[in-house]
C-alpha cells in the first residue's frame, strides 16, 4: 500500500458490547464495593507511585469494569502498595486487594 | 514367639506403620535442610543446647507448661494425656523388665502385660497401682476433654478448632483408647476373681488365689469384682479376650490415623524443639525446616481466641490453626493466605512456639506473582529531599497521608536545635514493607536498594521515622551499617533525657495503643511509655504490652474488607475509653487512624502530644 504520510486516527471509542465482560462481572462479584466507586480520584491523588510515575489507579480500575485488560497488567506492576488509597477511598473499597487480585488473574500483555 | 496372640497383631502393625512413617518423613524432611542447616543440627549435638533441648521437651512436650499458663484445666488434660499416658508406658516397661529379669520380650508384652502376668491384689505398694492411678488420671482426662467439647468456655477457650476427617478419627481412637484399656484390665481381673488363677507378687514365687479376690490394684480390681458379679460366667470367658481385641484395634486405628492428624504433633515438637535450639529458623522461602513446624502444630486452637479477625470481624476458617493445616495439606488458598493482620498475637500465644507469621510470609511469597521486568524502573534517579544534616527523617507514607505528625515532627526538630534531613517530606519511594508482607518480596527489594542508595548519598549517621512499618523493615531487610535506625519514640525520649527538648508535664490522662509493628514487631515498650510520662499520666488498656490489640488497618492484610477494618479498630477504641483516660495516643499514623475513625475517643501520635507540649 502507498504510505501518504498520514493514517486515520484510531478509534477512541469503547465498545462495551464487544468487549469481553466475562472477567469484569467475576470481579464485581469478589468486590460488589467496586459498584459504589464515584470516581473522586482520592485513591490516584495520594498515590505514593503516581507522585513519581504516570500511574493512575482509578483509570486502570475503569479499563478493567470496561472489559478493556490490555496492558493494565503491566501498568500494574508500578503499584508499590503502600496501601493510602484504601485509607482515602470515601467508598470503603479495598483498593490493594483489587490491585493484588489483578495482578495475578490479568494475563501479562 | 511364645508370647504371641493374635490380638496383639493390630497394635503390633499399627506400630509399626506409625514408626515407619514417622522415620520415612523425619528423615526427609531433615534430607531437605540445607546443608549449613544440618551442619548446625549437628554441631548443638556437642554444645550445651541439647540439654536445653531436653529441658524443653520435658517441660513443653510432656507438661506442657503453656498450657498451664492459658488455663489450669486446660493444662491438666494436656498434662495428663502426655505425661501420664508416657509414665504408664514407662511403668508397664519397668514393671515387665522387673517380671522377665531383664530377658528381652517383644514389645507388645510391655503393652499388654496385664493380660500375661497378673498381678497379685494387695494393699501394699505393687506396680498396679501406679499404673491403675496413671489410668485413672487419663480417664479424669478424657472426662475433661469430653466437657471441652460442650463448654470449651470453662476452660479457658471461647472457641475451638475444627477439625478434619483425620482429626475426629484419631480423636475417637485416643479417647476410647484408655476405657478400652480400662475395659480390658478389668475383665482379666473379673475372670480371675471368679475362677480364681495364678498370680505374681513382687519380689515373690507365684501363688494359686482362690475366687473372689481378683488381681490388679484398685480401680481395676473393683471393676473388675463388679463385672464378675453382673456378668455370667459364661459371658465372662468368653468376653476376655474381645476386651484385648478392642484395645489392640483402638491402639492400631490410633497410630495409624496418627500421622494425618493433629496427634502428628506429639513425636513433631520434639525434633521441632531439638532443631530450633540448634539455631533454625524459617525463612522467606519455604524450606524443609517449615514441615517440622507446621507439623508440632496441634490444633490446640489457642491461637484462635487471640484473633481479632475472629472475635471483632467474624472472619473464621483463616486463623494460624486453619492456616497451617491448608497448607500442611496442600489446599491452602488466597483467601487463607492473605487474610491476616500478622499482628502477631497468635504467635503470642502459641505453646508450641512456631513462628506463624514468618510461615505465613513465605506461603504468601511462593503465591506471589513474579516480578516482572525493569519493575519500579521509574524510581530510578529520582530524590526529593531535602535539608541537610546528620539526621535523617523519613516519614513513609503514612505519615505523608498524617500531616499533622509531620508537622510536629517538624517541631520537635526545630525546638531541639536538630539539622535534619528530610528524606520524602515531598514525596518518596515506599520502605517496601507492605510489599513484601503481600509476598513480593523481591520486588519489594528493589525499593530497599533505592532506600538505601538515598541514604547513604546523604550522608546519614541517624534514620528517624515515625511509622513502624518502615522502622521494621528498615532494621530487619535494609543493609544500613553505620546509620542508627531509630523509631521517633525512641528518639524524642533520647532528647528529652539529654535535655534538649523538654517539654511542659500537663498532667492529662493518655491512653497508650501499643502498634503491632512496633511492640510485637520490634520489641519497643518503654520508650514510648516513658514520653507520655513525662508530658502527663499513662494508662493502660487491659491487653496491652506483647498482648496489645491490633488497629485492624495492617497492611499485611490484603483480603480483609472495610467493614472488618472498621470493627477491629472500633474495638480497640472501646478499650481505650474503658481505661478512662481522656485521649489515646500511640506510635503509629495508621493506628491512629483506624483507632480515630470510631469517633469514640481523641487520638493523638506520640509526637503531636509532645508538639503540643513545647513551649511556645
Amino acid at each position: 500500500m502507498v504510505n501518504w504520510g498520514y493514517t486515520i486516527t484510531r478509534v477512541r471509542r469503547v465498545d462495551i458490547d464487544s468487549n469481553d465482560m466475562s472477567y469484569s462481572r467475576k470481579l464485581l462479584a469478589e468486590f460488589p464495593e467496586l459498584q459504589s466507586c464515584i470516581a473522586c480520584g482520592s485513591c490516584t491523588a495520594t498515590c505514593t507511585a503516581g507522585n513519581l510515575t504516570k500511574f493512575n489507579v482509578r483509570k486502570l480500575q475503569t479499563l478493567v469494569r470496561r472489559g478493556e485488560y490490555e496492558g493494565v497488567r503491566k501498568e500494574l506492576e508500578k503499584c508499590m502498595l503502600c496501601g493510602k488509597c484504601r485509607l482515602v477511598c470515601p467508598r470503603g473499597i479495598n483498593i490493594r486487594g483489587l490491585v493484588q487480585k489483578l495482578k495475578k488473574e490479568l494475563p501479562v500483555k | 514367639m511364645e508370647h504371641f496372640r493374635l490380638f496383639v497383631l493390630p497394635f503390633w502393625l499399627g506400630a509399626i506403620f506409625l514408626l515407619v512413617t514417622l522415620l520415612y518423613k523425619y528423615i526427609s524432611w531433615f534430607i531437605g535442610l540445607a546443608p549449613d542447616e544440618r551442619r548446625l543440627f549437628f554441631r548443638s549435638l556437642f554444645s550445651r543446647s541439647v540439654f536445653r533441648s531436653v529441658g524443653e521437651v520435658i517441660r513443653e512436650s510432656l507438661f506442657h507448661r503453656k498450657i498451664w499458663r492459658t488455663n489450669k484445666l486446660l493444662g491438666y488434660m494436656h498434662t495428663t494425656f502426655a505425661l501420664g499416658w508416657f509414665l504408664l508406658i514407662m511403668v508397664g516397661w519397668i514393671e515387665t523388665l522387673v517380671y522377665f529379669k531383664g530377658e528381652n520380650v517383644p514389645l507388645y508384652v510391655d503393652i499388654f502385660f496385664s493380660y500375661y502376668v497378673h498381678p497379685i491384689f494387695e494393699h501394699n505398694f505393687n506396680f498396679s497401682l501406679i499404673k491403675d492411678a496413671l489410668l485413672l488420671l487419663l480417664l479424669i482426662g478424657v472426662c475433661l476433654a469430653l466437657f471441652k467439647r460442650i463448654r470449651s468456655r470453662a476452660m479457658g477457650m471461647k472457641r475451638t478448632t475444627k477439625h478434619t476427617w483425620g482429626d475426629r478419627v484419631a480423636l475417637s481412637a485416643l479417647w476410647l483408647i484408655f476405657p478400652a484399656r480400662l475395659l480390658a484390665e478389668s475383665m482379666t481381673s473379673a475372670v480371675i476373681w471368679k475362677f480364681g488363677g495364678v498370680v505374681w507378687a513382687l519380689g515373690e514365687e507365684h501363688h494359686l488365689i482362690l475366687p473372689g479376690i481378683g488381681c490388679g490394684s484398685f480401680l481395676t480390681n473393683t471393676t473388675g469384682e463388679f463385672l464378675a458379679r453382673v456378668l455370667p460366667p459364661d459371658i465372662l470367658q468368653a468376653g476376655e479376650l474381645p476386651a484385648w481385641w478392642f484395645y489392640s484395634i483402638t491402639l492400631c486405628a490410633f497410630f495409624v490415623a496418627l500421622p494425618f492428624s493433629r496427634y502428628m504433633h506429639i513425636f513433631t515438637e520434639i525434633p521441632l524443639i531439638f532443631l530450633r535450639n540448634a539455631g533454625l529458623k524459617s525463612g522467606e522461602k519455604v524450606s524443609s525446616y517449615d514441615q517440622f513446624q507446621t507439623h508440632a502444630c496441634s490444633r490446640c486452637g489457642i491461637c484462635i481466641d487471640p484473633c481479632q479477625l475472629q472475635r471483632d470481624a467474624g472472619i473464621v476458617g483463616v486463623q494460624s490453626v486453619y492456616f497451617l493445616r491448608d497448607r500442611r495439606s496442600g489446599k491452602l488458598t488466597d483467601q487463607v493466605a492473605d487474610n491476616c493482620l500478622m499482628c502477631g498475637r497468635c504467635e503470642q500465644a502459641c505453646p508450641v512456639g512456631i513462628e506463624q507469621n514468618k510461615l505465613r510470609l513465605n506461603s504468601r511469597r511462593e503465591r506471589a506473582v513474579p516480578v516482572g521486568e525493569n519493575r519500579y524502573g521509574y524510581i530510578n534517579g529520582i530524590d526529593r529531599s531535602e535539608g541537610t544534616g546528620k539526621v535523617g527523617y523519613f516519614a513513609g507514607c503514612m505519615t505523608l497521608l498524617t500531616p499533622k505528625i509531620l508537622r510536629a515532627m517538624e517541631r520537635i526538630f526545630e525546638a531541639s536545635g536538630e539539622q535534619v534531613w528530610w528524606a520524602d517530606k515531598e514525596g518518596g519511594v515506599c520502605c517496601g514493607r507492605p510489599l513484601k508482607l503481600s509476598g513480593e518480596i523481591d520486588a519489594a527489594r528493589r525499593m530497599m536498594e533505592y532506600n538505601t542508595e538515598l541514604f547513604r548519598k546523604h550522608g546519614i549517621t541517624v534514620l528517624v521515622t515515625s511509622c513502624p512499618i518502615c522502622l521494621r523493615v528498615f532494621r530487619e531487610d535494609y543493609a544500613l551499617e553505620g546509620i542508627e535506625v531509630l523509631h521517633h519514640s525512641e528518639y524524642i525520649q533520647r532528647l528529652i533525657v539529654s535535655g534538649k527538648l523538654s517539654p511542659r508535664f500537663g498532667g492529662e490522662n493518655f491512653a497508650y495503643h501499643d502498634p503491632c509493628e512496633l511492640g510485637r514487631g520490634c520489641g519497643i515498650y518503654d520508650a514510648p511509655r516513658e514520653v507520655i510520662r513525662s508530658i502527663g499520666v499513662l494508662s493502660e488498656a487491659k491487653e496491652n504490652r506483647e498482648k496489645a490489640l491490633c488497629c485492624g488497618a495492617s497492611v499485611a492484610n490484603i483480603a480483609i474488607n472495610d467493614e472488618g477494618q472498621r470493627r477491629i479498630g472500633e474495638r480497640v477504641a472501646e478499650e481505650m475509653v474503658a481505661t478512662g483516660a481522656s485521649a489515646a495516643v500511640t506510635a503509629c499514623p495508621l493506628c491512629k487512624k483506624s483507632i480515630a475513625r470510631s469517633n469514640l475517643i481523641p487520638v493523638y501520635d506520640l509526637a503531636e502530644v509532645v508538639a503540643n507540649a513545647l513551649p511556645d
